[in-house]
């Protein structure tokens, strides 16, 4: 019997020891595939003497040799020169026991191919009781560079929309320029009028001379204006005072508000703390929303179109600007349509200044909202953080972008 | 010409005010200089004004808003429209309209006094 039990043992047993092989060989496998099809790779490092272990899939990524030992120094080869500090920083943290790592990193590869990494690690305790960290590195390039044509696309799109804009501002941009020009003329007509009269009136002319400068400068601020408005560049981030924003932008639009008969009413907030960005996209939005009201006011006879530019703080820390208008409304299952591209209730409308507007918002990490009036018309309004002091700029979304794009231009 | 002959500017562009008053003074009429049409209607100068040159677009009431509204008061005072649109239709649609003439900003002084000599019968 005892032998029997042995040999069924041993049967049992035979067949056993290559399963358990086999089993580690297909968990081996598919950890293999796993790292493969993620992109992802592992690693251990010792902080204290650099040396690291690296998965297949790191190799792969740093698109080395396997036989090539595994190091930090080894890594810093690979790693883009605008990251060396950023990779620094990691070692340092490291050697200073920090409990976890995150970063994102490029490479350069020898054949100048730009790769993006994300790199994730946890703090843990070697054998040797030395600080050692576990963790995986992600190949993110796709990713990286579909986001980094996304921002190309909506910093295009943006630029798209401005330039249609142009063409309602043209009329209100020869208005403003027009107006100082004809006080020039109508000026410097009187003045010589007044020198070739029998007796001179010497000081009706230097007055006139003096208004002549005046409204030549005048017609200098309109065209700094335009300047600033149309240049075409990538998001920045700034500190942007949104009360002055507006103010440029309801000078330029001034004539268009006229033309359709708007009466404007400001209510800046005195204090109102500045918001970070980029200045010319949020005026590219306080824009669209000011010739949207408008537009919607257009066909209103029965009551005065009245727009009101309101800003104030929606609550500590958060700046919103509102645009209220008395015009056609909006319908309530309309009001989240509205903000899909290519959406439009204008005749004339391309449909993309609204979704355009939320996009630039958004990647400000703001809110841009339409809402009914209790009276006639609509109001819609974005709200921005404040810019908080010594924050920096990291925390945007927009800030980042703008520099990946100037990364892709240049690495092009 | 007459030196009490009131004229009357309405134009809420600032450069406007300044600087046509002197202007119109030059050719030897009185003058006075309002922002907006409301202004004008609420002066005492609506009775004795004996031309308007009036611009075109304002906020509020237009030009042409208070052309209806000094024509429902009785009160026919000729008007030369100025505006800064450059639009031929808009210019015969205004003088279709009962106006004497639109101008064209910047326009000349020699156009304003035609245009100002049309509206007071002076040849």
């Amino acid at each position: 019997m005892s032998q029997s039990t042995c040999s069924e043992r041993n049967q049992a047993a035979g067949p056993m020891l290559p399963t358990v092989l086999e089993a580690r060989k297909w968990h081996e496998d598919l950890l293999a595939e796993i790292e493969r099809v993620s992109s992802a790779g592992g690693f251990c490092w010792q902080a204290g003497t650099g040396e690291m272990i690296w998965t297949g899939e790191v190799y792969r990524i740093l698109e080395l040799d396997p036989a090539v030992p595994a190091n930090i120094r080894q890594l810093g080869t690979r790693i883009h020169s605008d990251d060396l500090p950023l990779f620094h920083d990691m070692i340092d943290r490291a050697l200073r026991d920090a409990p976890g790592l995150t970063y994102q990193l490029r490479l350069r590869l020898p054949n100048q191919t730009l790769k993006y990494l994300q790199l994730c690690a946890r703090r843990s305790e070697g054998s040797d009781g030395q600080s050692q960290y576990i963790g995986a590195i992600q190949d993110v390039s796709r990713r990286w560079l579909s986001e980094e044509a996304l921002g190309n696309v909506r910093c295009e799109l943006a630029r798209l929309a401005r330039v249609s804009s142009l063409g309602a501002l043209t009329a209100s941009i020869a208005h403003e320029v027009n107006q100082p020009l004809s006080g020039i003329i109508t000026n410097a007509s009187t003045c010589l009028e007044m020198l070739d009269a029998e007796s001179p009136d010497l000081d009706g002319a230097r007055e006139t001379a003096r208004r002549t400068i005046r409204d030549g400068e005048r017609a200098c601020e309109v065209i700094a204006r335009l300047r600033a408005l149309f240049c075409k560049r990538g998001g920045k981030a700034e500190s942007v005072d949104l009360n002055d924003a507006a103010r440029e932008v309801l000078a330029l639009s001034s004539n268009e508000l006229r033309l359709k008969r708007v009466v404007l009413r400001t209510e800046f907030s005195e204090y109102l703390p500045a918001v970070t960005g980029d200045r010319v996209q949020l005026q590219q939005v306080i824009l669209n929303l000011l010739l949207n009201a408008a537009e919607a006011m257009v066909e209103i006879e029965d009551r005065p179109r009245q727009l009101l530019v309101r800003t104030d703080l929606e609550a500590p820390g958060r700046v919103r600007l509102s645009v209220q208008d008395t015009g056609v409304g909006i319908e309530s299952h309309n009001a989240e349509r509205l903000f899909e591209a290519f959406y439009t209730t204008k005749s004339g409308g391309m449909g993309i200044g609204l979704s355009v507007s939320r996009s630039i918002i958004e990647s400000h990490r703001g809110r841009l909202w339409a809402e009914r009036n209790a009276g006639p018309g609509a109001t819609f309004a974005f709200s921005l953080a404040a810019h908080e002091g010594g924050r920096g700029t990291q925390s945007l979304g927009s800030a980042r972008l703008p520099t990946n794009t100037e990364r892709l231009v240049r690495s092009a | 010409m007459d030196k009490a002959t009131l004229v009357a500017i309405v134009d809420d562009d600032v450069s406007m005010r300044q600087s046509l008053p002197d202007l119109v003074k030059k050719f030897g009429f009185s003058v006075r200089a309002f922002a907006s049409a409301e202004e004008f209607l609420a002066s005492d100068c609506v009775g004795q004004t004996k031309c308007l040159i009036l611009d075109f677009a304002m906020p509020g009431m237009s030009g042409p808003d208070l052309q209806r509204e000094l024509a429902l008061r009785g009160q026919k005072i000729p008007i030369v429209f100025i505006t800064g649109q450059v639009d031929q239709d808009l210019r015969h649609q205004l003088i279709a309209g009962g106006a004497v003439e639109c101008l064209f900003k910047p326009f000349s002084p020699a156009a304003l006094l035609k245009a100002l000599n049309t509206a007071l019968g002076v040849s």
